[in-house]
């Protein structure tokens, strides 16, 4: 899998999204294994459609990306979006995106079982490197309109809100 | 998830049955890990009729998805009545029946009810996770969770916050 995943970062996030694979230590796998064993011991899945679905994966992580400025009017047309932010404790209350809230184990229950799975949610993290991550957790568990924020909030601070203090992590 | 199936799931969450802990349970099983969003607990308690020795009741605790929950609360019937060995013998698709067939994303979620219930009744041969030992890759939910020690946020400076 070591090579697969340097062949095609998101590889891992489109497992998981259509077979439940690799988002959980459960659901794991080890990096040597090969795509055809995890295949197998997972219902015998089909090594060609696996692979076919991998290979699509930069554009299923581009769907899932949404840019600072289309998540703006989208958030003034709708306010049932649910803003999801992954960052620590700390960087979110540093900044954070009005009407946000942190990701914690209440919330992602929450999320998970309130029967809701076609809500829309966008994740928010720094610069947009965990978020597709996050994104792919939730699609993998049946949520069916889950973004992520290009850029993550440093993107938003420099494109939208030029107010927000932007920041690094030491 | 096809409509179908969403709306079973919806008709089983809302009414779950034998969701909680157990008291007096005669055995306990779990399957997952609660850090990454995913565990079932199921506790067991038998009561002899007629000789044998049946399950009176089964109850759960989920931490985790909604088709995990329906299929525990649909499982924990179906297995009352049932000896250990009955119920050890039930199927995936069996615990999950009142769902019907599921997608291959979910399958891996009745599983976790299956191993929680061979964790409980039998759990000298238990397998909690088909995953080989050794280190695992680093699994997206490592990378939701922000371990590590907590790092110091610097704001950037006027001249820093050009770019």
């Amino acid at each position: 899998m070591r090579e697969v995943l340097e062949a095609c970062p998101g590889a891992q996030r489109a497992l998981f999204r259509r077979y439940h694979i690799g988002g959980c230590s459960s659901c794991g796998f080890r990096q040597e294994e090969t795509l055809a064993e995890i295949c197998a011991r997972n219902g015998n899945l089909d090594l060609k459609e696996v692979l076919d679905h991998i290979k699509t994966s930069h554009e299923q992580d581009a769907k899932t990306l949404i840019d600072p400025e289309e998540l703006a009017a989208w958030l003034k047309r709708d306010t049932s979006i649910r803003l999801v932010d992954i960052r620590s404790r700390e960087e979110f209350e540093a900044v954070h995106i009005e009407g946000s809230m942190l990701l914690s184990q209440d919330v992602m229950r929450r999320i998970l079982g309130d029967g809701s799975n076609t809500g829309p949610i966008v994740i928010i993290d720094h610069h947009g490197k965990q978020g597709l991550d996050a994104a792919a957790y939730f699609l993998g568990h049946g949520l069916q309109n889950v973004r992520c924020l290009r850029g993550g909030i440093d993107a938003w601070a420099q494109r939208l809100d030029t107010k927000m203090r932007r920041y690094k992590l030491d | 998830m096809n409509d179908d199936l969403q709306k079973r799931i919806q008709e089983a969450l809302a009414n779950p049955q034998n969701m909680g802990e157990l008291a007096g349970a005669d055995a306990v099983g779990t399957v997952g890990n609660a850090d990454c969003g995913e565990m079932l607990r199921l506790w067991v308690k038998f009561k002899e009729q007629d000789g044998r020795k049946i399950i009176d009741r089964a109850t759960f605790q989920s931490f985790g998805c909604e088709t995990a929950i329906a299929v525990a609360s649909l499982a924990t019937e179906l297995i009352r009545g049932k000896t250990a060995r009955e119920a050890l013998a039930l199927k995936t698709e069996e615990l999950a029946g009142g769902l019907g067939p599921l997608p291959p994303m979910k399958i891996h979620c009745a599983q976790l009810v299956e191993g929680a219930l061979r964790a409980a009744l039998e759990p000298q041969k238990a397998d909690p996770s088909p995953v080989p030992s050794g280190p695992t890759a680093p699994s997206l939910a490592d990378s939701i969770s922000q371990s590590g020690e907590p790092r110091k946020i610097v704001f950037l400076s006027p001249e820093e916050d050009t770019d």
